[in-house]
């Protein structure tokens, strides 16, 4: 049983390779089967960033136009199309917010997100069911000032200079709820990647 | 900075949250390959992606595939003219019971026209017979049921067109009962001849034609029983009317 999870990461991630062969040949079919296989978690993900369905779709087609028109520096054998894919949805739909909401934009992340050639060697199958309910067990782990800070980085994009004017905290309380948090979730995903 | 130095800055950069000279000093060590930094920014990389997959599942409309595949030029036609088939399709059957049932009614109206009109044209040719054998040069009236209540009328006789009975008073025979007609022997021992059925209107008004030639010197008179409605071959009651066929007779 314990063999299970990691066969079907195996194959997830032997299936994503194949899969980014064949966007590499542009072969549009390709791009239908990444859709099917990514498009409802990108959906969820800019959806509760941006919190308007309509909007959420337009930035869901930029999403993909984006992985189809970079995927040519993408290391097909090495690569995790997966997180790539989260990465830049989570960035479209960030600079829609702070474009809205006439705040600067990071443009260190966008750089990021350009290069997928960074997004290699990752877990395989990182975006299964099963890890979802292991970072969701790890969250709750978190207390209300962590997951408050770690939310508002993560779905709203905002510094922890932001934070701390947005929680009316000073600059300092909010780093260390911030630090405290990711050093809870990086031990507790440590925990769980060696335990499975 | 070396690298120790940036180890608690990695998931601050993957979130987007890690400032300066920190952020850039990251950016420096990515850029120029440092193994340290890159196996470090991988793993924050997946702790920020893991974060992004946990959020509560939502499905997107379908229009969205189609829309995003139609971006890069792949054209669902078959997919795409389904909806506008099957609403076609919909509407076609929709017409065609509609109509069909239109086409119906029309037919049912024309059919009840039809025998309304055809009723009609009988109607009108059994008055158009009446009159004439009311009208004809050889026709004889005679009255009859003068001195009882119930019922009277005339009989209109013509030797060669036949005889008009119309008569009043005369209530409607119950359910498997008829009128019979009978034409009355001048010869004692002759049995009355069957002359026709009828019905009375719901006023008690009747208006009979026999057609054909009566032969005034054998046939004294006219009659009408109560009969079953199929008919019998000899008068079974006490005549309703007696009309005798020419005046000299009565």
């Amino acid at each position: 049983m314990l063999l299970l999870p990691i066969l079907l990461a195996f194959r997830a991630a032997e299936a994503d390779a194949a899969l980014v062969v064949r966007l590499q040949r542009r072969e549009p079919q390709a791009l239908a089967e990444l859709y099917d296989r990514y498009g409802r978690i990108a959906y969820s993900l800019i959806l509760r960033i941006v919190r308007d369905t309509g909007i959420a779709e337009d930035l869901v087609q930029e999403t993909f136009l984006r992985i189809w028109n970079r995927v040519q520096a993408f290391d097909a054998q090495r690569g995790a199309v997966g997180p790539w894919l989260l990465a830049v949805a989570r960035n479209r739909a960030i600079d829609y917010l702070r474009s809205a909401a006439g705040r600067e934009r990071n443009s260190v992340e966008f750089e990021e997100t350009d290069r997928p050639s960074l997004y290699t060697d990752m877990e395989p199958g990182i975006l299964a069911s099963d890890k979802a309910r292991v970072v969701k067990a790890a969250i709750e782990k978190l207390s209300a000032q962590q997951r408050q800070v770690i939310e508002l980085a993560y779905f709203e994009g905002l510094s922890q200079s932001e934070m701390a004017a947005r929680m009316g905290q000073p600059l300092g309380t909010v780093k260390t709820w911030v630090r405290a948090a990711l050093k809870t979730l990086r031990d507790e995903l440590g925990a769980q990647a060696v335990s499975a | 900075m070396n690298c120790t130095e940036l180890r608690d800055h990695y998931e601050l950069y993957a979130l987007g949250l890690a400032e300066d000279p920190e952020r850039a000093e990251i950016r420096a060590h990515l850029d120029r390959g440092c193994e340290v930094c890159m196996a470090e920014m991988k793993r924050a990389r997946e702790m920020a992606a893991l974060l992004g997959g946990s959020s509560a599942s939502v499905a997107p409309s379908p229009k969205l595939r189609r829309r995003i595949l139609a971006s890069v030029g792949v054209e669902q036609r078959a997919f795409g003219w389904t909806p506008f088939l099957a609403g076609s399709t919909i509407m076609c059957l929709a017409a065609a019971f509609y109509f069909g049932g239109r086409e119906w009614d029309f037919s049912r109206e024309v059919l009840k026209l039809r025998e309304e009109s055809r009723a009609q044209i009988i109607e009108l040719t059994r008055l158009n017979e009446a009159f004439a054998l009311m009208n004809g040069a050889d026709t004889t009236v005679t009255t009859f049921g003068e001195k009882t209540p119930k019922p009277k009328g005339r009989l209109f006789y013509n030797p060669s067109m036949g005889a008009l009975l119309i008569a009043s008073n005369l209530p409607q025979a119950p359910t498997g009962k008829a009128y019979e007609l009978w034409l009355i022997p001048k010869a004692k021992s002759a049995s009355p001849v069957r002359a026709g059925m009828f019905q009375s209107q719901s006023d008690g008004t009747v208006m009979h034609m026999m057609h054909g030639p009566i032969d005034a010197n054998t046939t004294a008179a006219v009659a009408v029983t109560m009969e079953v409605d199929t008919g019998v071959d000899a008068p079974t009651g006490t005549p309703m009317i007696v009309a005798p066929l020419a005046p000299s007779l009565q």
